[in-house]
């Protein structure tokens, strides 16, 4: 069964902004009157991200289950996940990110993991999604990278299900993972408990086909990020030095204003309907996160995705489930 | 409970703020957004009749865009008249063959649509009726009485809706006015916020005349009028130099109108119309209509709804 849930990383467009109580609190009244029923956290570090990780949850609220509480008066059923980026710092443990390829390193990665993943469980959630890589910039990932990354993604995996929560890996279209096949690599190279979030604006942008993709690995599909794309990275812009500003934020060479719109918004690159009959089709059982992500206007954003949720493709999984019966 | 979204919005384009009359596309995005987060209609302004007819052509075209977009159908229309006391003003005897035949016009273009009410701000601007007076409320309740034959013969029902700064804000004032309408003809809008501001109890009110009360905006505020803003040159709404901005949606934090015993009076009455949400300049000092829309929804689903089936219950 698809669960619908909504990602508030939108809501935070600068680092010194969404740190009021007020402002959670309205964005996730706007996402619960949008008619979602789940919210997915965007992992931070520092006093300015009270929702980024459990200690400032608890600087905040009380405790998690503080920060529960809240999410649930809001009329949400809870958080349904959380992104993690590893390479991010941590200034609640003074350390400065962790390398996935870096074997040496893998007990920190693993016990940040767990710190997000226990208290994950608390909230209810299911998946912690990860960024598999860091950006693509000057590196490759060889032979030898690949086996340390997918060793480090394996022990993830079993690690955090000691809290009943699933790992999934978040291909985006920054990641060296895209060249020479290095998705398809880390997939081969993994358990099959590591499963995949697949992001159909993320691929799209790549200059892969998100449905074409699911196909042929639904049985890895843990988790879906669900959003339309406005461009595609044709000139392997990816590659740029510091690609998260150049690239994602300044929109490379052709200043791309937004590489991600809502679902309904044109030019529709990413075929919405079609991704969500593919789900049902393989009888996806899992969170469906619409995001969207550098929005210019979030609740405008929410609004209209809650209503292409609500009367497009809803009644595709609703339909498509009652043709099975 | 079935709830509609009054007309107000404002979002930015590449040129600036617009509102959703701009094109169909940004209609669509605004009917899209009031859909998505549960309200059931639409109120609309009955001065946008010229752009229906540009962009649409017809009212009845129009109503079937908004049907498409998941959405029941158009409520209410307000009547926003521009008031002058040369042309225009319901309590001045010489200017009512004109007002009368401003409505007979406005009842035809808008014949081909279903109506519940059409609204309309009763008197004129305070400082062009000043002083009030019983006389001039007669005389403003003689056009009305008329107007709403003429309404009630297209099978729409005439309801007035009491800014703060006109002409009947003051209890004494709409108490004299109700006295010489006819309940008949002359229905009564209730408007949480603008009564609110005006000093005078939403529910207390609402309750002395529940059987003439056809609609309601739920909207909030923040600020009583103790100064006379009400009467200030050359505007009291946008231009007050106390308060910048008047109306917040309903739910806000700061707000005045107690909304959960207004809802328990509404329920306890039996209303059965549409309630009618109003983000009347909810994009002052950083407000934003699409995120001020979800909040009010949220607020009506979560909180009053429950708390009028409570009150059902008792």
């Amino acid at each position: 069964m698809i669960r619908w849930s909504y990602a508030i990383n939108q809501f935070k467009p600068q680092f010194d902004d969404f740190t009021r109580r007020r402002d959670h609190l309205r964005a996730l009244r706007v996402i619960a009157a949008s008619g979602f029923s789940g919210v997915e956290l965007n992992a931070g570090s520092g006093r300015w991200e009270p929702l980024g990780n459990p200690q400032q949850m608890a600087a905040n609220f009380g405790s998690v289950a503080g920060f529960s509480t809240f999410v649930s008066e809001a009329a949400l059923d809870g958080v349904s996940s959380w992104f993690w980026d590893p390479s991010m710092r941590l200034q609640e443990d003074l350390t400065h990110g962790d390398d996935p390829t870096q074997p040496e390193g893998r007990d920190g990665l693993v016990a940040h993991a767990r710190m997000f993943s226990s208290a994950l469980a608390e909230l209810g959630g299911d998946v912690l999604v990860v960024r598999p890589a860091p950006s693509m910039g000057d590196r490759t990932l060889d032979d030898t990278a690949m086996t340390a990354l997918a060793e480090s993604w394996n022990a993830v995996a079993a690690a955090v299900a000691a809290d009943g929560i699933r790992l999934a890996l978040h291909f985006d279209f920054l990641s060296p993972l895209r060249a020479d096949d290095g998705l398809e690599r880390l997939l081969a190279a993994t358990d099959s408990s590591v499963g995949l979030a697949l992001d159909t604006a993320e691929f799209t942008v790549a200059g892969l086909d998100p449905v074409a993709f699911y196909q042929a690995h639904a049985d890895r599909v843990t988790h879906v990020h669900l959003k339309n794309a406005a461009a595609v990275d044709d000139l392997g812009e990816y590659t740029f030095p510091a690609p998260e500003f150049t690239v994602l934020r300044a929109g490379g060479s052709r200043a791309v204003p937004r590489w991600f719109t809502e679902l309904a918004t044109e030019p529709l690159l990413v075929d919405a309907p079609g991704f969500v009959s593919a789900l049902v089709e393989h009888r996806y059982d899992g969170w469906v996160v619409v995001e969207s992500d550098l929005s210019p206007h979030p609740p405008t954003s929410t609004m209209l995705n809650g209503w292409e949720v609500r009367y497009v493709l809803g009644p595709i999984s609703a339909d498509r489930a009652g043709a099975r019966l | 409970m079935k709830w509609s979204y009054m007309d107000h919005w404002r979002s930015q384009s590449p040129h600036g703020p617009i509102d959703q009359w701009e094109s169909r596309t940004t209609m669509d995005r605004f009917l899209k957004q009031v859909a998505a987060v549960g309200y059931d209609a639409i109120d609309t302004f009955d001065f946008r009749w010229y752009q229906i007819m540009g962009e649409y052509g017809s009212v009845a075209n129009y109503q079937e865009f908004v049907q498409e977009r998941g959405l029941d159908r158009i409520v209410n229309t307000f009547h926003a008249a521009d008031y002058d006391t040369r042309t225009y003003a319901p309590h001045i005897r010489e200017t009512h063959a004109n007002i009368l035949e401003d409505f007979r016009v406005t009842m035809d273009r808008w014949s081909g649509i279903r109506l519940d009410n059409i609204i309309v701000m009763p008197a004129t601007l305070y400082y062009d009726m000043e002083p009030v007076t019983e006389d001039k409320l007669k005389i403003t309740a003689e056009l009305w009485n008329k107007v709403g034959a003429i309404t009630a013969d297209a099978g729409v029902k005439l309801t007035c809706h009491h800014e703060f700064f006109c002409g009947i804000q003051s209890r004494w004032e709409l108490d004299t006015f109700y006295a010489h309408t006819d309940p008949q003809f002359v229905n009564l809008f209730v408007d949480t916020a603008q009564h609110c501001i005006a000093s005078v109890d939403p529910i207390e009110f609402y309750e002395s005349y529940a059987d003439r009360v056809s609609g309601f905006h739920f909207k909030d505020t923040r600020n009583h009028d103790l100064i006379g803003d009400y009467k200030r040159r050359p505007d009291s709404e946008i231009m007050a130099r106390t308060t910048e901005r008047w109306f917040y949606e309903m739910g806000d934090e700061d707000g005045l109108v107690d909304f959960e015993n207004f809802i328990r009076a509404v329920a306890r009455h039996g209303f059965e119309g549409y309630l009618s949400v109003e983000h009347d300049k909810a994009n002052k000092l950083g407000g934003d209509h699409a995120e001020s829309t979800a909040i009010a929804a949220w607020y009506a689903k979560n909180v009053l709804e429950r708390v009028a089936a409570e009150e059902v219950a008792r």
